[in-house]
């Protein structure tokens, strides 16, 4: 970045994208306290606290795995993508309420320590129907928290990209940490199968969509580029690729997107240096390749990031011979110009 | 004393320390090692400061090599 950080970059979408998270939240709240109230009057607030904000939590949590495999099936859910870390901070907050509601109705009433109490209480490791799921919930908090600290771009920044994204990847341990809390919880405590039925339908859900944009992704990796001249590959033909879009190629390993603007082709890596959005599928917004996931900037010339932005990506050669598309996958360094390759009528045509 | 409550402990003292370092930090150091915390709100100040505590040892080696920097200027810099 070289922009001035905010705590948040509001913007019109922003807004209306957390005033719905808002509502949700309220509105879900308020059925499930209406609905205790009214078949279970004789729970504690604590008790409807601590049940109402799980179950919120892992709809949420649900939401959120599954917008990144939506957004590969369908571009049509990307809006939803944009601000996915706003969600997740949503999440660890109700969390957190469940979280301490829970350690001090069970942890806070003897004269240990609580968060030693929620480790020495029950240690029944070796007992399935006994396991001290709590822990494991205590685990995925610590997980959720220290994604929720670090959501900020300062952290991407400091902390590099790598470990960042590897430390925000841990979401799927803590989900797998959180499954295992429901279902053991289940097992000791509850004879209301909402939640195991809401739990299974989720896992199902998630897989389902993983699955079938991981099988899209390997197919787009895998796909061999016979025609091969001077180290270009032919990729396809110009009007496979619409104006100001692109098409996202891997050759020898390398994602590239090719990009159609301003009558030229230039290709620059498929990576976003932002959060590894895919590029290819963004489209060209004032002139610069825009990143689908959070609005990113890149001129397509040279792969640098407008000013005072300071973000560089690769970029490649390419080349048009008659109405094809030739493609060289060596990398020059990151941010260098090159001069793309000029769609002349005949080769629209 | 139980081997939880030595764990517990001791993540509670690097907590503390983190508080300590956070507000040196937050008061000396920030702008130091990130140009874009120039001109910034408060509002980042503020929301970073869970994560100074946490990541507070990451934070003093990027100070601690920001100042050598300072000192020692890289030579494409210099």
């Amino acid at each position: 970045m070289g922009a001035s950080y905010l705590a948040v970059g509001w913007n019109r979408q922003k807004k209306i994208y957390d005033w719905l998270i808002f509502g949700f939240c309220v509105l879900y709240l308020a059925t499930f306290v209406v609905l205790t109230a009214i078949f279970n009057p004789d729970y504690t607030f604590e008790t409807v606290l601590i049940r109402a904000t799980s179950t919120l939590a892992v709809i949420i949590l649900h939401v959120i795995l599954s917008i990144g495999p939506l957004t590969r099936i369908n571009k049509k859910f990307l809006p939803l993508l944009y601000n996915r870390r706003h969600l997740g901070v949503t999440m660890f907050c109700i969390i957190l309420v469940h979280g301490s509601f829970s350690i001090l109705q069970f942890h806070s009433l003897g004269n240990e320590n609580p968060f030693v109490s929620l480790f020495t209480s029950n240690t029944h490791f070796g007992s399935l129907a006994d396991f001290p799921f709590q822990a494991l919930g205590f685990f995925a908090l610590i997980i959720f928290f220290l994604m929720a600290i670090t959501s900020h771009d300062f952290w991407l920044h400091n902390l590099s990209p790598k470990v960042w994204k590897t430390l925000h990847m841990f979401v799927y341990l803590a989900y797998f940490l959180v499954v295992m809390h429901v279902m053991l919880g289940v097992i000791q405590y509850e004879t209301n199968p909402v939640f195991i039925i809401i739990m299974l339908t989720g896992s199902f859900t998630l897989i389902t969509l993983h699955l079938i944009a991981g099988t899209r992704e390997v197919k787009k990796d895998n796909v061999i580029y016979k025609l091969k001249q001077d180290g270009y590959v032919l990729v396809c033909d110009i009007k496979d690729i619409q104006e100001d879009r692109a098409k996202m190629f891997c050759v020898d390993a390398e994602r590239i997107a090719v990009y159609k603007t301003g009558g030229k082709l230039f290709a620059v890596n498929n990576v976003c240096k932002h959060q590894n959005g895919p590029l290819g599928e963004g489209k060209v917004i004032d002139g610069c390749i825009t990143c689908p996931w959070h609005g990113y900037q890149y001129l397509p010339q040279n792969g640098q990031s407008p000013p005072p932005f300071k973000e560089k990506v690769s970029t490649y050669d390419v080349k048009i011979e008659g109405t094809h598309v030739w493609l060289n996958p060596k990398a020059y360094a990151e941010g260098t110009e090159r001069p793309g390759a000029v769609i002349s009528v005949v080769n629209a045509e | 004393m139980s081997t939880v409550t030595v764990i517990l402990s001791a993540i509670a003292l690097y907590l503390v320390a983190g508080i300590i370092f956070t507000i040196i930090f937050q008061l000396k150091g920030l702008s130091k090692i990130d140009e874009g915390v120039h001109g910034s709100s408060w509002g980042f100040r503020i929301i970073i400061i869970p994560g100074c505590i946490v990541f507070w040892t990451i934070l003093l080696r990027k100070w601690i090599k920001a100042n050598k920097e300072i000192i020692n200027p890289p030579k494409e810099h210099a």
